[in-house]
């Protein structure tokens, strides 16, 4: 008898626990000035600013909407809330998106699509936020020398590998001899400088911080890629898009006017850098900002799909037309 | 008691238990409640491939190497500050702040300083596990009895004899109360290395690449192959502790 | 015949020990500014502390401190409702005790990070997800306290209490609980620290709210001061708790007639 207590006890437990986060999800879309809510995952760091200035800014408000952004430290948590419905957008890279809809299948209720560019890369071609460094004095001096050198990325198969190897590969090396070890972007200048790597992938604010202690940059692996290239982008699920429609377009609308506003901006998204990230007022100033527009520039895209293809594992690149969903 | 009825005692509840799972999930759809039967069958296939060689045995690998450092290097500098009083007042409240931070913090810290690397990851659990059994080894050097003490020094038993008939058998009890601290400890550290300092292989990682993946039934086998080699950590010490301690759970029932 | 060394003079240990902090700061001080480690992942102990001055008088870190506590004080409650309310159910069986053996010790040991996963699944980023780390790895620390504490009821005192007709509940209030008491306490000291642990490794690598998030960030931000910064702190907050937990045991044990033998962690 005390036995069934016990397990019953045991249940209670955990089906409280689940109750807490369970509720948060059905709501409707507000008509009447009636602000609805709206969440989105993303992480902190300077590829987001322009949501964080269209939230500062009123913009997603104008729409109807009332946004509350979670950070989501190293990202792990984003897609599962994104699918499960706990976030209504999340914010990832390409890359990483088509692989997720590789296990999700491209119309399950899970499959996900881009309602909105993100990031795209710098139309400076001598300054980017992402770039392959090397030490001052190592004897690697142009992208083909990567050719059986390790090189640290902050994950395997995505868009770190896939861009550096057509990089290579388009420089007249064999990317298929590179050797990829996953090292996060804050470790990769201390595994560079220790000897661990010959090269590493890193983004703002590492790049700016390798460079001032005396890295040299390689070559930037996004607008070397392709000046056009989008690297990363807000998105939803099959199902949001379908529950929610009115909520989707609301917030395409915003993002789009909050990505014309940073890109028009760039001392606002400065500034916005230094309410949400934990970068120094002083390292602010220095980074290169990436570019922010709402429009997707699809050869680009389709060219990063073969790369993903071609050089870190996925099977098949996506129709862009669906994946894509920027207009409704 | 007779056998039977303490075979019933251990396998009673973890049956009853078992079969109570199997049963309130037999229609369940739900993607995240596993399956009992359905785990069973898909274990061996997850875990007994490739990733037993490069997943399994190098976390167990790491955790052993950890724990052993640990216990030696606990022991040993247990031994010199707690005989030695003035070392023992230089540090102990830097230790006890050292202590006091929670290992996990330490990764981030450790992965700027020596790369991202097993010994990295070793160090990680060394930095956990160290401290129980110091500080215990340091409190059981303390409490060596005065009696036998002198009787040593009457003797001329000093030295080497000294600490390891009079000073290490008088701290085993309290040493390894330190070391079954530590195993719990160092396995959280191991796992915890695996999954934040971007490790590509290893049970932690595997765990977290199996959720990101939506691998949910995966995910599971990897959550009770923890908890197995839990389970396995805990007898192999119970069964050493016996060995070192015979003595002293021999005085004890004379005691009562 | 000893003669009474400088080491037995009572401001002794306190010297020493502040002694003993300075050349700590002092080695790592070194180590940083020689270059023996490089100062760009391992600043030197003097930048650290300055930040972890200005940390102190920001209200963000309160904010995150504050966090962190909260987790870890209903993580904590949690457990200490839940596992005293079932050691003594269990404990107060002969027949629950040996049926319940196996189930515990194999429980028991399953990492409570182990449940990380499944947390980011259910709860995501929420608090709730730092809960369940904190809830399951300081339940077993107490249960098991309570549990050797239950074992240790006199069975002369129960069989008096039983045949003055004292109730169940009666026996539990008088006999049971005091006996329990001191092994509770211990129970909960120990659960108190590995709670910290928790909260502060949920907040780190799932991104739940609090001062382990904080570091993260600051990771991410390029930030290595701060960050070092923040782990001194995280090991103040470990000496506090601490503290006030074996202050708190001392307290409650000062009655009681058996003081028993402390445990070092």
């Amino acid at each position: 008898m005390k036995r069934q207590i016990l397990t019953a006890a045991a249940m209670v437990g955990v089906l409280a626990l689940a109750g807490c986060s369970g509720a948060g999800g059905g709501d409707t879309p507000g008509e009447d000035g009636e602000l609805t809510p709206v969440s989105a995952a993303v992480i902190p760091i300077a590829d987001t600013a322009a949501i964080w200035l269209g939230v500062d800014q009123g913009f997603f408000e104008e729409e109807g909407l009332d946004v509350t952004i979670d950070t989501a430290g190293g990202g792990a948590a984003i897609v599962p809330g994104v699918v499960s419905g706990d976030y209504d957008f999340g914010f990832s890279n390409y890359v990483s998106l088509m692989f997720a809809n590789e296990q999700f299948g491209t119309d399950t209720p899970m499959s996900l699509s881009v309602v909105a560019n993100g990031v795209t890369a710098s139309e400076d071609l001598e300054k980017d936020f992402g770039g392959v460094v090397v030490r001052a004095d190592s004897d690697i001096q142009t992208a083909a020398d990567l050719a059986g050198r390790s090189v640290s990325v902050n994950t395997l198969a995505n868009i770190g590998d896939s861009t550096v190897s057509q990089i290579v590969a388009d420089d007249g090396g064999d990317a298929s001899t590179i050797e990829f070890i996953e090292v996060g972007f804050p470790d990769a200048p201390a595994a560079l400088e220790n000897g661990q790597v010959d090269a590493a992938w890193i983004v703002e604010p590492f790049l700016t911080q390798a460079v001032d202690a005396g890295a040299r940059v390689l070559f930037y692996n996004f607008n070397g890629f392709d000046p056009e290239l989008d690297v990363a982008g807000y998105f939803t699920s099959a199902q949001t898009i379908e529950q929610k429609p009115e909520v989707v377009d609301a917030f395409r609308a915003a993002m789009k006017r909050s990505l014309e506003y940073a890109g028009d901006n760039p001392d606002e998204v400065r500034r916005i850098l230094g309410t949400y990230t934990e970068i120094s007022p002083e390292l602010i100033e220095q980074i290169a900002l990436p570019r922010f527009r709402a429009d997707v520039d699809l050869d680009a895209a389709q060219r990063l799909a073969d790369a993903a293809v071609e050089f870190s594992g996925l099977s098949t690149a996506p129709e862009l037309d669906t994946f894509f969903a920027l207009d409704d | 008691m007779s056998l039977l009825k303490r075979f019933a005692y251990f396998v009673g509840l973890p049956v009853v238990l078992l079969i109570l799972w199997w049963a309130l999930t037999i229609g369940n759809t739900n993607f995240f409640v596993p399956k009992p039967l359905h785990l069973f069958e898909i274990f061996g296939d997850v875990w007994f491939g490739e990733r037993m060689m490069r997943d399994v045995l190098p976390s167990i690998g790491r955790i052993l190497i950890g724990i052993v450092v640990s216990i030696i290097a606990g022991v040993v500098l247990g031994i010199l500050i707690g005989s030695v009083r003035v070392l023992r007042m230089l540090m102990e409240p830097a230790l006890e702040f050292l202590r006091a931070i929670p290992p996990p913090v330490i990764i981030p810290v450790f992965a700027l300083v020596m790369g991202i690397n097993d010994q990295m990851r070793i160090a990680v659990i060394v930095f956990g596990c160290i401290w129980p059994v110091l500080l215990n080894t340091i409190e059981g050097v303390r409490a060596v009895d005065s009696v036998l003490n002198d009787t040593c020094a009457v003797y001329g038993i000093k030295g080497g004899a000294r600490l390891r008939h009079l000073v290490l058998r008088a701290a085993s009890p309290q040493i390894m109360t330190g070391v079954r601290q530590s195993i719990s400890i160092g396995l959280i550290l191991m796992v915890i290395s695996e999954m934040l300092g971007s490790a590509s292989s290893g049970l932690g990682h595997t765990i977290v690449q199996f959720q990101r993946t939506f691998a949910v039934p995966e995910m599971w086998t990897g959550i009770i192959l923890l908890g197995l080699l839990g389970v396995a950590l805990s007898l192999i010490f119970q069964f050493t502790e016996k060995r070192v301690l015979r003595w002293y759970h021999g005085l004890r029932e004379v005691d009562r | 015949m000893r003669r009474v060394p400088w080491t037995q003079h009572s401001l002794a240990a306190p010297v020493l020990g502040v002694v003993g902090i300075i050349l700590f700061l002092a080695v790592w001080e070194v180590a940083s500014r020689t270059g023996l480690v490089n100062p760009r992942f391992f600043p030197p102990a003097s930048d650290v502390l300055v930040r972890l001055g200005t940390d102190l008088v920001s209200a963000s870190f309160w904010t995150s401190v504050g966090q962190t506590m909260t987790s870890w004080i209903i993580g904590l409650t949690i457990s200490a409702v839940a596992a005293t309310a079932i050691g003594f159910l269990i404990g107060g069986s002969n027949f629950l005790r040996k049926a319940t053996h196996t189930t515990i010790e194999f429980l028991r040991p399953i990492p409570s990070v182990a449940l990380i996963p499944l947390a980011v699944l259910l709860f995501g980023v929420s608090i709730e997800s730092a809960l369940l780390l904190i809830v399951y790895a300081s339940f077993w620390q107490i249960l098991i306290q309570v549990l050797y504490g239950t074992a240790d009821v006199d069975s002369v005192a129960m069989d008096t209490a039983r045949s003055y007709g004292l109730g169940w509940w009666a026996r539990v209030r008088h006999v049971v609980w005091p006996t329990t008491l001191p092994y509770l306490i211990t129970g909960l000291r120990l659960a108190a620290a590995v709670a910290l642990v928790l909260a502060i490794t949920a907040e780190l690598v799932i991104g739940t709210p609090g001062i382990g998030k904080q570091i993260e960030l600051n990771r991410s931000g390029g930030s290595v001061v701060a960050m070092y910064s923040l782990v001194l702190a995280t090991g103040i907050i470990g000496v506090i708790i601490n503290m006030v937990m074996r202050f708190i045991e001392k307290r409650v044990l000062r009655w009681h007639a058996s003081v028993r033998k402390d445990v070092a962690v």
